[in-house]
């Protein structure tokens, strides 16, 4: 199906220069350490902790609404250290999911309220549906989807799906159009 | 969206009568067909490991039971193991010389399992090191498995034999290794003698032995009150069928299982569809010829609430993703005649083959066994296809009939620069202002007239099809034409377009 | 039910301006609470204990239960020391003990009391009503119960670090209780 135009109040939501659209009623802590690469969108009541170490997302991200990110923190013997998050590029999250992840790589789908553990490393093109709950530490492997909670594998993707998630993100981008007011 | 998540609203037919979504099918350009994972052959490319993204040779994953050797699974909630550090005090407290040490232990992160609950000792080194455990009945398993193994290879011999019985030819001297003292001995009729480095033949098992006196049942069972937290599940014990763990304490970690990398192949043509890289943690690919890459891609952008009867119009968006420009043309759907032309064929196709089934061992040496069709020696003489599939009719009830519209219209080729350039669209097409509504770069909205047939009753499914022809360019060279040949392709779409709303 | 809002905040806590308080509640001594948290006291009082962490979007609200709304006598909810709230937990039980660790989007229903040890996973909804023992570990969707050996290891590695970390990126609600 195609996709509808998404509407947002265009007071809510501030466009930088490189094309991300930010909401204004997010909570961005450290926003000096959150590096958004280029037409990403956040919507509005996410939460990214850039206080807690650098959060880096590459191009064509969606997070949606009330989406947690959360770098990931490694117990050393002198003490914790939170680990820099970084999240490749045409990655969706969906609305009100946890993504505790060291790693997120590039076209990964992610669904609504998911709970990623952990310390979990996604590789790319892989597809964690809506409601899974990933274990501390899971590896998940490229063109794997995953479920269910323990989050386990229950299934192949398509080969194309670098290409589906392109197409998906880009298309997503080019709806989240402001409400025209007539 | 809803091809990563989601229900198929539009599917294409393939050759064998399946239909599925275009993000699920290949084409092959060399026999210029649509192919569905059922026609194309799964060839496992490469073991690797999930975890530890490591390849493993298929010998030794033969030899490992498909298993890892690193990397664990918990046995009670079947996640990944990690491996924790721990630090002991050093083994004599009153040498001054002595660390403390690192031990590791296994642990869950899920279920808070560790190695320690069934008293596993913590390791010393890092990786590897773990005990591994014996089954008891090992032995007797694998003694029973090469008696089969040698009734399995009697079997064979004795076909062998009958099949040399059948033809009396004589000895082709332009075989690769010459003739050979065991082809004279085979020829003549003599029983072969063995190579002396060859195993004997393994000695047969004892027999299993009946008992009539059996462990009578325990009173315990059925008097003492269970523990359900030491007991283990179905699920737990299923999935080490080896040694099936009634209580918990008997939870040993299992060996982490193996995925596999596969690489597509055409029936009909033995030309790879798919292949991926060698290194699992790639996503590219050395061949890959998706349905998506060639096909024109059909989306649902609106379609009326659908009543029987009545005309209802529908809106449907093409885009091309080839660089090469295209003409789609509407035909009607048919879900006979296709067949029936196939059928032919692979009548044909069969008839070939059996002629050549009986010369299929001379040529051999020629041609050699296994290798690669190259579309330069036209191949097909020498190679059968390995199944030939019959093609069925396409099973969906096509209940509501688009009206085809005698009009092409021409899509440009995909530019992947046009994103940055806002220049906007030059190609100044003239079109059908009745059938395309809007344009922009490589995809057209078309608007097309559906009626469902007056005989649905209101909750039923519409579904609707028709056949999309369109110019494909085969950029493969041959030795004949130096140029990319322009061929019509044609395949079948079907849209489903929801539920029956109202009647007339 | 009186909407005056009185929260006491002992010594060495870190509790983030953005995080939702409202009604009479006692934080203990070394807490951490992230932005966006909410701590709803709306049946009676809450009493935190020391050292725990609260982290955002998670929701510890308690509510009575319909059947004792009239009662006189206001419970107070209990909760004791090194508790971990992780991100969008709901926590409605009526008694919480020490050391306990309660993981992302699991839902805590207002029956249940927890008592010390208890790690209820991410994810597991418990609404029936029962208490659960010393050191029992919740996990999956089904929410499978497991004794632990021991209790689950205090976070103050990690609450030191945040507690360096926190003050310089977030406004900080003062602590208003001296030690005694």
């Amino acid at each position: 199906m195609e996709m509808q135009d998404i509407n947002y109040n265009k007071s809510e939501y501030v466009e930088t220069a490189s094309g991300n659209k930010v909401s204004r009623q997010t909570v961005l802590c450290g926003s000096q350490n959150i590096v958004l690469q280029g037409k990403v969108i956040v919507q509005s009541d996410a939460i990214i902790r850039g206080d807690l170490a650098n959060v880096r997302t590459g191009r064509y991200c969606i997070i949606s609404k009330e989406a947690v990110i959360r770098p990931p923190y490694k117990k050393f013997s002198k003490g914790v250290a939170f680990f820099p998050l970084t999240m490749g590029d045409h990655v969706f999250v969906g609305e009100r999911s946890i993504v505790n992840a060291a790693v997120v790589g590039s076209y990964v789908y992610i669904g609504k309220n998911v709970v990623i553990g952990r310390r979990c490393v996604l590789k790319d093109c892989c597809v964690i549906e809506d409601d899974t709950i990933l274990a501390p530490e899971t590896v998940v492997p490229p063109f794997t989807k995953y479920s269910g909670s323990p989050g386990m594998q229950i299934g192949e993707v398509p080969e194309c799906q670098q290409d589906l998630m392109i197409d998906f993100t880009r298309s997503y981008y080019q709806h989240f159009v402001p409400t025209k007011i007539i | 969206m809803s091809y990563i998540i989601g229900s198929d609203v539009v599917r294409y037919a393939c050759t064998c009568g399946i239909l599925k979504p275009i993000s699920k099918l290949y084409f092959c350009r060399h026999c210029l067909e649509v192919r569905c994972g059922f026609c194309v052959c799964h060839e496992v490319d490469s073991h690797f490991c999930g975890k530890c993204a490591e390849n493993l040779p298929s010998s030794e994953a033969r030899l490992k039971k498909n298993r890892c050797g690193n990397c664990y699974d918990c046995p009670s909630c079947h996640q990944q193991l990690t491996t924790r550090a721990a630090t002991v005090g050093p083994k004599n407290p009153e040498d001054p010389k002595a660390t403390p040490r690192k031990v590791f232990y296994l642990l869950c992160l899920l279920c808070r399992w560790s190695s320690r609950d069934v008293g596993i000792p913590d390791q010393s080194a890092v990786s590897g090191g773990w005990p591994e455990r014996e089954n008891i009945h090992a032995n007797r398993l694998q003694e029973i498995q090469d008696m089969y193994k040698g009734i399995v290879l009697l079997d064979k011999q004795q076909k062998l034999e009958k099949d040399k019985k059948k033809q009396r030819r004589y000895m082709s001297f332009t075989d690769r290794t010459g003739i050979t003292a065991s082809m004279l001995r085979k020829r003549v009729g003599l029983p072969d003698i063995p190579h002396p480095l060859l195993k004997p033949k393994p000695k047969e098992p004892e027999p299993a032995v009946a008992k009539e006196d059996v462990e009578e049942l325990p009173e315990e069972l059925l008097t003492k009150p269970v523990n359900l937290c030491e007991v283990t599940t179905m699920e737990q014990r299923l999935v080490q069928p080896e040694w099936q763990p009634i209580t918990v304490e008997k939870l040993f970690p299992i060996h982490k299982q193996l995925s596999v990398k596969r690489s597509q192949r055409c029936r009909s043509c033995e030309h790879n569809v798919s292949k991926p890289e060698y290194n699992p943690n790639s996503i590219k690919f050395k061949i890959q010829l998706f349905a998506c890459f060639h096909i024109p891609e059909v989306r649902i952008v609106t379609v009326e609430p659908l009543r029987a009867g009545k005309t209802c119009e529908l809106l449907l968006k093409f885009s091309n993703p080839t660089q090469h420009q295209t003409v789609i043309t509407f035909l009607p759907v048919t879900l006979e005649m296709e067949e029936t032309k196939i059928s032919e064929q692979v009548t044909e196709d069969k008839s070939v083959v059996d002629d050549y089934l009986l010369e299929k061992k001379q040529p051999l040496s020629l041609t050699g066994t296994g290798s690669q069709p190259s579309s330069l020696l036209h191949a097909s003489l020498s190679r059968q296809p390995s199944i030939t599939v019959k093609p069925r009719p396409i099973a969906v009830p096509v209940v509501a009939d688009i009206t085809i519209p005698t009009s092409t219209f021409i899509l440009p080729p995909r530019d992947d620069a046009a994103e940055y350039d806002d220049s906007g669209d030059t190609h100044n097409i003239q079109d059908d202002s009745k059938l395309v509504i809007w344009r922009k770069s490589n995809k057209a909205v078309v608007k097309l007239q559906v009626t469902p047939k007056e005989d649905l009753k209101i909750g039923d499914e519409v579904v609707a099809g028709f056949t999309m022809q369109h110019i494909y360019v085969n950029t493969i060279t041959t030795v004949d034409n130096k140029e990319p040949q322009k061929c019509e392709h044609k395949v079948k779409v079907f849209v489903t377009l929801g539920n029956l709303v109202g009647s007339e | 039910m009186t909407s005056r809002n009185t929260i006491k905040i002992h010594h060495g806590s870190i509790v983030c301006e953005e995080s939702k308080l409202r009604g009479d509640i006692t934080i203990g001594s070394n807490c951490i609470i992230h932005p966006s948290a909410a701590i709803i006291a709306e049946a009676g009082p809450i009493i935190i204990g020391d050292c725990c962490l609260i982290e955002e979007q998670a929701k510890i609200i308690h509510r009575l239960p319909f059947d004792q709304s009239d009662k006189e006598n206001t419970p107070v909810l209990i909760i004791g020391s090194h508790n971990v709230f992780e991100v969008d937990c709901t926590v409605e039980a009526c008694k919480i003990g020490d050391n306990n660790i309660f993981e992302s989007k699991c839902y805590v229903g207002n029956k249940l009391t927890i008592t010390n040890g208890c790690i209820i996973g991410a994810g597991c909804r418990l609404t029936e009503e029962q208490t659960l023992k010393d050191n029992t570990i919740v996990y999956g969707r089904s929410c499978q119960m497991r004794e632990g050996l021991d209790r689950p290891v205090p976070q103050t590695l990690q609450m030191d670090t945040l507690s360096k970390m926190l003050p310089n990126y977030h406004h900080l609600r003062k602590p208003n209780k001296k030690n005694q």
